[in-house]
């Protein structure tokens, strides 16, 4: 397709947003955060060889904020598997006629997903905060 | 061709994306039971329903478990009595009896079991503890392959010096072995 004469190619990469390109994305994004989030936590759980280490440890993890992280990393966790998921489906079963409307299924399972897997965390906050 | 600009780097990697997406199958599996286990099940997780502020927590106070938790720390604790492993925990009697007066969240909660002793009851136990490090190693060892092939690729994609792109692979891949080395190290010594 040729390009319209007043479109310059810019330094930065530029992306059509398209439902799945918005998933790739979003894909990429979290994963990095999930990276991330892998390298503090395996570094952490240096601590499960000492007592006091751990139980300090997991004391922190239930701080106000990290009930708020852990369930901002449960959205990361769930949106990033199930469109992994979406992939292989499409990679592996050739799925991919399918694909736009796979994406909003898993939506609405990740919807789900995050809304029971959550509850315990928000329950958390909502206790502790109507004390 | 348009590879060799790219350097070596860029040479066909299928098996590495075909074991990206095997791990990431099974990565959706451990993680599932990871969840329930730390999270959700009343006996087994190590975070609960109770939150610690950080002045709580340099007081001293540490989250509180439910009496399930509680009832199967003393069971376990029981059981070491009976059959003591060689430089186990202390075998320390401990009641398993909530808190008294108005719990302080829905979830009544015992006071006497800290997150240590919940974690015992899978790595301190004989026989559960080679199922549980066995899992911890794959999940380990499946997270960073998975992790830092993923990192790797993004890397690829935008570090166009070719010194920068082999530079940044070979120093995340080093970080991911030193972490794996660091956590299969922890996940086997804990409660030995």
């Amino acid at each position: 397709m040729a390009l319209a004469p007043d479109v310059r190619p810019s330094p930065v990469q530029r992306y059509r947003i398209r439902t799945g390109m918005l998933a790739w994305v979003f894909h990429r994004l979290s994963g990095l955060a999930l990276v991330g989030y892998l390298v503090i936590h395996v570094w952490g759980l240096k601590a499960i060889t000492n007592r006091e280490a751990y139980n300090a440890l997991i004391t922190s993890y239930h701080g106000p904020l990290f009930k708020v992280g852990e369930f901002l990393l449960l959205c990361a966790v769930v949106y990033h598997a199930l469109n992994g998921l979406r992939i292989v489906l499409i990679d592996f079963v050739g799925w991919s006629p399918n694909q736009k409307r796979l994406f909003w299924t898993l939506g609405a399972v990740a919807v789900v997903l995050i809304g029971v897997g959550g509850y315990p965390s928000i329950a958390s906050l909502v206790d502790h905060f109507a004390r | 061709m348009a590879s060799a600009k790219y350097g070596r780097t860029a040479r066909s990697s299928a098996f590495q994306w075909f074991a990206h997406r095997i791990t990431g199958t099974f990565l959706i599996f451990l993680l599932i039971t990871h969840f329930w286990v730390q999270h959700y099940d009343r006996v087994t997780r190590s975070i609960s329903h109770d939150v610690v502020t950080a002045e709580q927590a340099e007081e001293g106070v540490l989250p509180r478990y439910t009496p399930e938790a509680g009832a199967a720390v003393e069971a376990f604790r029981a059981r070491e009595r009976q059959a003591p492993v060689q430089g186990g925990p202390p075998a320390v009697t401990v009641q398993a009896t909530p808190d008294g007066g108005a719990p302080r969240t829905p979830e009544a909660a015992t006071t006497s079991v800290t997150p240590y002793d919940v974690l015992m009851l899978r790595l301190g136990d004989p026989v559960y503890a080679v199922l549980w490090k066995g899992f911890n190693l794959l999940f380990l060892l499946f997270a960073l392959h998975h992790g830092f092939y993923g990192l790797n690729n993004i890397l690829t994609d935008y570090i166009r010096n070719d010194m920068l792109r082999v530079g940044a692979t070979a120093l995340s891949w080093t970080l991911a072995l030193v972490l794996f080395v660091i956590g299969a190290y922890s996940v086997i010594v804990a409660g030995l």
